[in-house]
């Protein structure tokens, strides 16, 4: 006999409510990664799949991992130019003696307030009068595009210092500097590890605005410039090619793989203080 | 240590704040220029855009129905995600980061994935209404795609796993000692959620929310994609008049409406919350 006690009951009620939620969360991602296994006809998506094949991870065009390097290049160098811009900036906002430090923190928090169809808007306008002015026309090249997923992709970058920098012991560095050491290698060796994970979980959260970024890349995007969520986003509103299941189900894969990463390197405490 | 911190901050903050500035300067002057068809606009400032999106029936219903979309699915998401939240940040064994870590890995994976997977559940003959045709629930098959609710269930994907992450760490922040005071002083569990945990998570709940109802209200891929062209909000409509109709005029003074309902939402929310600190005492 089991004994219903109200513990017993509370605890049944709350997995319960944790496996649906689950299910609801998850369910898109085990769908797509079934489909993609499935011997479907060209256009027809099914699930569960009756047959089980790999033919679509066999006939991945060429085009969909250019699309797919291009997406992952681009989003690297966003985070390259977001740490480079971020860290200093955020340094210097908790640091600086500056009046009005509250709307220049602001100024700095504004990107992340925009819409991405907004920015996207604004972007394709900015570079039209940019062209017409300087002769160099910023919509459909990866300049153009780069440009403007570091600007979304900075501020992240700024909260995740910020609220580590806002931790940091300023003796530490005095201590350093008082024993002789130059003052980039005080930075080197004592300020960047105490904010590394910082560093880490806004360059984590600048890489996936990048890399998941649709509306801003379709306003931006031409005929050589197309990131993989723009390709896939085509694909549904006219023909669907299966093997884009595939494509999909690989980055699903690499998702979950760069999570357990980073949980063995900043761990999952780091990655909620986003500073949003 | 004696460093100029505004010569650190300052390059960075030009750089930033210059691309802020001049891009939204040369959309929202956009704004305020007529259409002359493929892609040219007049030479006159005019307001006759933003007098048609509130005069014009076809852009009112679309304003409504962004913010009718928006607010529903930040109920929903609340009453999905809320307890969600709370178990995963209560939960005292190794299964709470288990869970914590599936949900930011789902936040990973793009919402174009996500919706891709929707489309596949969603279809006519797809796996939702196979289930609901053999269990007899239903006689034919549900049109889900191009319909609000299917919209609604693609904007809850965008918010649902940021939610429960901003509210776990909320949760987190409420002391588990208070809880257990409250039911060792007799609260029962029900008493107890309402009367301590609920009041001190309440600020913490609201600025979640009013950040879900903002991510709504720009959402674009969800709606682009299972509105399939027939739920046409704010974000869609502002694709298609710029990509489609090339009406950068109209296109800019809507998205201009769109970053307005943002700010001043953003706005109402600080003073909302601050209020709600200030009435419990709480450090704002």
């Amino acid at each position: 006999m089991i004994a219903f006690t109200e513990k017993r009951v509370n605890r049944i009620l709350a997995w319960i409510w944790m496996f649906c939620f689950l299910a609801f969360l998850l369910g898109p991602l085990v769908v797509v990664a079934g489909a993609s296994f499935g011997e479907n006809p060209r256009g027809l998506l099914l699930f569960p799949p009756a047959v089980l094949t790999t033919r679509w991870y066999a006939g991945i065009e060429a085009g969909y991992w250019a699309a797919l390097l291009a997406s992952v290049l681009l989003a690297s160098a966003s985070v390259l130019f977001s740490v480079l811009l971020g860290v200093p900036a955020a340094l210097g906002l908790v640091r600086t003696d500056l009046v009005g430090k509250p709307l220049l923190a602001a100024a700095l928090r504004a990107p992340v307030q925009i819409p991405a169809v907004v920015a996207g808007v604004a972007f394709l306008q900015f570079y039209y009068v940019l062209g017409d002015a300087l002769g160099w026309y910023g919509g459909g090249t990866w300049t153009g595009l780069l440009i403007a997923h570091v600007f979304i992709g900075t501020p992240y970058v700024v909260g995740s210092v910020t609220a580590v920098v806002q931790r940091f012991n300023v003796r530490l560095e005095e201590a350093a500097l008082s024993l002789g050491a130059s003052r980039w290698s005080t930075f080197r060796r004592v300020t960047l590890p105490v904010i590394l994970p910082g560093v880490y979980s806004g360059a984590t959260y600048a890489f996936l605005v990048s890399f998941s970024d649709l509306p801003i890349a379709l306003f931006l995007s031409s005929s050589e410039v197309r990131t993989f969520p723009v390709v896939l986003f085509q694909a549904m509103d006219y023909d669907f090619d299966p093997s884009l299941l595939a494509v999909s189900t690989i980055i699903i894969a690499l998702s979950f793989v760069a999570m357990l990463v980073l949980q063995k390197a900043i761990g999952l405490g780091s990655l909620l203080r986003t500073g949003k | 240590m004696k460093v100029a911190w505004h010569g650190v901050l300052l390059p960075p903050l030009l750089i930033s704040a210059g691309i802020l500035l001049a891009s939204q300067y040369v959309f929202i002057k956009g704004s305020f220029f007529a259409d002359l068809g493929v892609g040219r606009l007049g030479s006159e400032l005019t307001l006759e855009n933003y007098q048609r999106i509130f005069s014009d029936e076809f852009y009112v219903r679309s304003l409504w129905l962004t913010v009718k979309l928006s607010a529903i699915t930040t109920a929903l998401t609340l009453m999905l995600g809320f307890p969600a939240a709370y178990l995963i940040a209560r939960m005292r064994s190794h299964w709470g980061t288990t869970l914590l870590a599936l949900i930011i890995a789902a936040s990973f994976v793009t919402i174009v994935i996500k919706v891709l997977g929707l489309n596949i559940i969603f279809a006519t003959n797809g796996p939702l209404n196979q289930t609901l045709l053999k269990l007899g629930l239903v006689s034919e098959p549900l049109t889900i795609l191009g319909k609000a609710g299917g919209v609604t269930v693609g904007l809850m994907h965008f918010t649902l796993a940021f939610f429960v992450i901003l509210l776990y760490s909320v949760i987190l922040t409420i002391p588990r000692s208070l809880e257990e005071a409250a039911q060792s002083l007799g609260a029962s569990r029900w008493r107890m959620h309402w009367r301590v945990t609920l009041p001190l998570a309440l600020p913490g709940i609201v600025a979640s929310c009013l950040i879900v109802f903002n991510l709504c209200m720009g959402a674009f891929t969800s709606a682009a994609l299972i509105g399939a062209g027939k739920v046409l909000t704010l974000p869609v409509l502002i694709q298609r008049t710029v990509i489609l109709d090339t009406r950068y005029g109209m296109g800019a003074a809507l998205a201009g409406v769109l970053l307005l309902s943002g700010l001043f939402l953003n706005l109402f929310s600080l003073h909302a919350v601050r209020r709600l600190k200030a009435a419990r005492g709480l450090t704002a």
